[in-house]
């Protein structure tokens, strides 16, 4: 063998060598990494769950005269069932109690519906941050204990804040609470936010019947709406009510 | 060298550079959606449980688990490590996403996709536009395709761990 061929042979060698040596290099690199992102994937979800299971475990006070599994407040003696679920956020919740509440109220007083209203809060995100829906739906809940829930329900929409307004303080919602005759226990409740985690534990209830939206109106557990998912117009609420009349 | 494989090298110098936006785009589209919804949980598990696909309690779950994932795998992404596995997975998160948009439409749902907000049912008229969700999806699509197939990029730990430059 020549001189020449040997380092070539050597040369060769050595390539094949540091192929082999960058290939294992590369496999490595692949493994472990994949193993990494694996890992943090893992963790990342894991931490969703473990906030979410969380979350789930504060204590709730639910307010002694809510009906429903302790999720609404019912008004009116009525045969038929009216569940009306609504965020005090919510602009088209404050139009379909301009237009339809009074016919709503009418209904009560004839006693032909019982209506129980379900304070959800989907709103939360709208209120640059102070959860407004949470809070006037947990002010509501105060209100209903003291015996005074439509009064409230109602100056709360004469009241609504814009959409993606940070919306009334809690002090605000004191003085309308004072407004339509709540007193101290009213105020002491909306300050120690008595009833936020029950107003979280209704809008838990509210989506697990596989509902999304507000207002959703329910009479006798069908689902009233417009055409087209829009909210119904009076008279397609009416109807509903007589068709549930029988 | 003849001139014929001239064209190629020039073509195959470009990828890294292509691909390297790739994962960038990619990268911002995870984080910011995750970034919007990881602020509320409760709000994303509605946005899932408005598709009506799965019960409310898994859900939930998947509302709660499915931003920190979006945000973890924007961050693998910008950092561009085990590149191919990332885009792999965005792909398949993507497909996954596609498909239940899809689902939505053709069973005539009214929802907001949820996929850069919290999502839930469309009221007051404003109306679903699933053709465009789908087609800026498969948009991100695209992207993690071209990563699948050419993984190889610019400033990312792959290839700092590869010694590349």
């Amino acid at each position: 063998m020549s001189k020449g061929t040997r380092d070539r042979k050597s040369a060769q060698a050595r390539r094949i060598v540091e192929q082999q040596k960058a290939a294992e290099r590369r496999r490595k690199v692949t493994l472990w990494t994949a193993v990494a992102v694996v890992l943090v994937l893992v963790v990342a979800g894991g931490i969703g769950w473990g906030i979410m299971a969380n979350q789930d475990k504060g204590t709730v006070t639910t307010p002694s005269v809510a009906v429903d599994e302790g999720t609404a407040f019912a008004v009116g003696s009525g045969p038929v069932t009216v569940d009306l679920y609504e965020d005090f956020m919510c602009p088209i919740c404050n139009q379909f109690e301009q237009s339809t509440g009074g016919t709503i109220e009418k209904m009560v007083t004839d006693k032909r519906v019982t209506v129980r209203y379900h304070p959800v809060a989907i709103l939360d995100g709208a209120s640059n941050g102070t959860k407004y829906s949470t809070r006037a739906a947990g002010a509501s809940a105060a209100a209903a204990q003291d015996g005074k829930f439509l009064e409230y329900h109602k100056v709360l929409y004469a009241n609504q804040p814009e959409e993606n307004s940070s919306g009334p303080d809690n002090a605000k919602l004191i003085e309308l609470g004072k407004s339509v005759g709540l007193g101290s226990s009213f105020e002491t409740a909306v300050n120690d936010k008595t009833y936020d985690s029950w107003a979280t534990k209704v809008t838990d209830t509210f989506a697990s019947r596989g509902f999304n939206g507000t207002p959703t109106i329910v009479v006798n557990g069908k689902q009233v709406e417009g055409p087209n998912n829009t909210l119904p117009t009076t008279a397609v609420f009416e109807q509903a009510v007589q068709a549930a009349e029988g | 060298m003849d001139l014929k494989q001239e064209q190629p090298t020039r073509l195959t110098a470009a990828w890294p550079w292509i691909s390297t936006l790739a994962r960038l785009g990619l990268a911002v589209v995870f984080l910011i959606s995750g970034g919007l919804k990881v602020t509320d949980l409760a709000a994303s598990g509605r946005a899932v449980n408005a598709y009506d696909l799965m019960s409310w309690e898994t859900a939930k779950v998947v509302g709660a688990v499915q931003p920190f994932l979006e945000i973890a795998l924007g961050l693998l992404l910008l950092i561009g490590i085990a590149t191919r596995l990332s885009a792999a997975i965005a792909a398949v998160v993507l497909v996954i996403f596609i498909g239940g948009i899809i689902s939505a439409w053709a069973r005539g749902l009214q929802i907001d996709c949820g996929c850069f907000s919290k999502g839930g049912e469309l009221t007051g008229g404003r109306t679903a536009e699933y053709g465009l969700d789908i087609a800026r999806d498969v948009g991100f699509l695209v992207l993690a395709g071209i990563l699948l197939w050419k993984p190889r990029t610019k400033f990312s730990l792959d290839g700092l761990l590869l010694g590349e430059r």
